[in-house]
């Protein structure tokens, strides 16, 4: 009897093994893939079958991507466009955040109600009017993108942002106030200080979202390809040899643009995961 | 909330802090109003519109023409095709089978107003029906994005709980399989296309092929993205990879909020694993399940990146058409319409999906 329970957990144990494992390989695969591919020569690339492993490596494909001036431009301008709507959302979003979190004033829940619809928004529905907005103002691509990027990440961060700020004691605010001090010096002196990581975690998620966009990147780029970010110069991407799709190349940037956003993913896991979640789970 | 009946006086604090809440929501919704509400009022008046764009980027100004963009968007028409007659006028047979005429002379003639495009041709009680759109290609893109939108948010809700649900229980390297399911969230939509298009080659240079060739389950390499029957499902399994994990990190933290002295008590009951997956898990977590639901969907109806990128022009999710009706056909009105539509399309199911599950948010 207890024979027969014991080989049965041991079953039990070995299938639960055999799903991690099945779960892991399906979740890294295809980046393992990419990198073992960036690293085989062009000759090895389009041998059939694929072989599973780089018969001689070679950092030649990592090479050519660094000597593409299109995807340098493109690295450069995903990091000046991702950082400037990361500070902007941060700055506007704290200002809204804190208003609606922390403030009494006519209208805070349907501000907060608009807010939250903008989150549905699908960036379609804007595309053609925002291309003549930008137009009309006559302005540069790159500023073009940060601006329209906050129709994301704005919502977002003020939303986040809005629950932490409801979160802390209203008594911080109270005795500032009695002290003589101003709500706008209450705000920047004494709340502001406490979100530092309400801040760290909304920051990381427009940062992150940001460097994914590609439909305003592709259409407000086209016709100022140097502004061209990441995501536009991935799909873009051309090799020296024309026709081919130089696919060593492409997989070589994708690990270039990957690793630097997986090593901030895992450093900052648990603040990610909680912004994530913030919102979609009560309790 | 002493605060609260504070504020209902009119002392020079409360009013003093409202004017400060108005200024600093100021930036907010000035960005709101020049990004979102502006370009949405625009769209949707030049829907009525046939504006283009003239000589590069010049917007030509366009004539008001009613709904016209939404009729041609739109407009469907059903015919039956009649079968071929032959010389003696028999109907013909070949191998037993009806001979049926061309599908498409009966969608474009003289006796119809606008003309029609084969969709689909089906036969149902001996006849045969074909479905005429005067876009087809918009309507078949319509027709792909729900397809695309309902498996791919059914498989990855599926997936999303089993690796949920795994990685409850405590076991050596669970941390290390949390930080596995951020990669493939982390990478770039565009990239994650892009190593699954040179997965999926069409040759056994691609992994798909020469694996499965290697196990013996296919003997010819398949070509997954020229196939007309595997497009919808190759963009389906690369969206799945790539938006499973965030399905399962909403699920996972989901089920940490249910007490665990629920399942003690299930199991001194003699609830078996099943029983208590469905009368404690899943009633638990619908809340969490129903957002984690909208988020998806609303997100796979306005799929772009993986459709653009892998198929361009060749097949078109809703998205993907707008914007090539405005940025190569630069029709200006046209693009409006059918963004108009897949914004009410969205607006449709995010209403259908609060009404249907009760998701209330408290502010």
């Amino acid at each position: 009897m207890t024979r027969r329970r014991s080989a049965g957990k041991l079953i039990g144990q070995i299938l639960f093994w055999i799903l991690i494992i099945a779960i892991f390989i399906y979740l890294i695969f295809p980046f393992y893939w990419a990198f073992i591919s960036a690293l085989k020569t062009q000759a090895e690339l389009i041998r059939t079958p694929a072989t599973f492993w780089p018969e001689e490596p070679t950092l030649r494909n990592f090479r050519a991507v660094f000597q593409n001036p299109g995807f340098i431009r493109g690295l450069g301008n995903s990091i000046i466009v991702a950082g400037s709507v990361t500070v902007l959302s941060l700055v506007v979003g704290s200002f809204a955040g804190f208003a609606l979190g922390k403030l009494r004033f006519r209208g805070r829940s349907p501000s907060l109600y608009v807010i939250l619809a903008m989150t549905m928004f699908p960036q379609i529905a804007v595309l053609a009017g925002l291309y003549a907005v930008i137009r009309v103002l006559g302005m540069p691509a790159l500023p073009s993108l940060v601006l329209s990027y906050m129709i994301f990440t704005l919502p977002f961060t003020v939303w986040v942002l809005t629950a932490f700020f409801k979160g802390l004691p209203i008594s911080l605010l109270q005795s500032a106030q009695v002290d003589g001090a101003s709500t706008f010096q209450t705000f920047t002196k004494i709340l502001l200080p406490l979100t530092a990581p309400a801040l760290v975690t909304t920051g990381l998620l427009a940062f992150i979202q940001a460097w994914n966009e590609y439909l305003f990147a592709l259409t407000f780029t086209s016709i100022s390809p140097a502004a061209r970010t990441v995501p536009v110069a991935m799909a873009l991407f051309a090799g020296q040899v024309a026709r081919e799709e130089p696919f060593g190349e492409i997989m070589a940037g994708a690990i270039v643009v990957t690793v630097p956003l997986i090593a901030l993913v895992l450093i900052f896991q648990n603040r990610i995961v909680a912004g994530l979640t913030a919102g979609a789970v009560k309790g | 909330m002493a605060v609260k009946t504070r504020a209902r006086g009119p002392s020079a604090l409360a009013r003093g802090e409202e004017r400060t809440a108005l200024w600093l929501l100021l930036p907010s919704f000035l960005i709101i109003a020049v990004v979102a509400l502006y370009p949405l009022g625009r769209v949707v008046m030049s829907s009525f519109t046939n504006e283009r764009f003239a000589a590069g980027v010049e917007l030509r100004g366009g004539q008001f023409i009613g709904f016209e963009n939404y009729r041609q968007l739109l407009s469907l028409t059903l015919r039956s095709v009649p079968q071929r007659l032959d010389a003696e006028g028999q109907p013909m047979f070949a191998d037993g089978e009806p001979v049926y005429e061309h599908p498409r002379l009966f969608l474009r003639g003289l006796d119809t107003p606008r003309a029609y495009d084969a969709v689909s041709v089906f036969d149902l009680f001996g006849n045969r029906y074909v479905l005429g759109a005067s876009s087809a290609r918009f309507i078949r893109a319509v027709w792909d994005t729900l397809v695309f939108t309902v498996s791919s948010v059914a498989l990855e809700t599926v997936l999303g709980m089993i690796i949920a649900l795994t990685l409850t229980a405590k076991f050596i390297g669970r941390g290390v399989m949390r930080a596995a399911m951020l990669v493939p969230w982390a990478i770039i939509t565009v990239v994650s296309a892009r190593i699954w298009e040179w997965m999926l080659q069409p040759t056994r240079a691609g992994f798909f092929n020469a694996f499965l060739t290697e196990i013996g389950v296919i003997d010819r390499s398949i070509a997954f993205f020229q196939t007309a029957a595997l497009q919808v499902p190759a963009m389906v399994m690369i969206d799945v990879w790539k938006t499973t994990p965030f399905m399962a990190l909403l699920l996972l933290a989901g089920l940490s909020t249910i007490p665990t002295e629920l399942y003690e008590a299930a199991e001194v009951d003699g609830a078996n694993p099943v029983r208590r997956f469905f009368s404690i898990t899943l009633p638990l977590l619908t809340p969490t399940l129903a957002v984690a639901l909208i988020f998806r969907t609303l997100d796979a109806l306005r799929v772009f990146d993986l459709f653009q990128v892998v198929y361009g022009e060749a097949r078109y999710s809703m998205a993907s058409y707008a914007y090539y009706q405005l940025i190569a056909a630069r029709n200006v009105g046209m693009s409006s319409a059918a963004s108009v539509i897949i914004f009410i399309v969205i607006f449709t199911f995010a209403i259908l999906y609060i009404r249907a599950l009760g998701v209330e948010r408290d502010d």
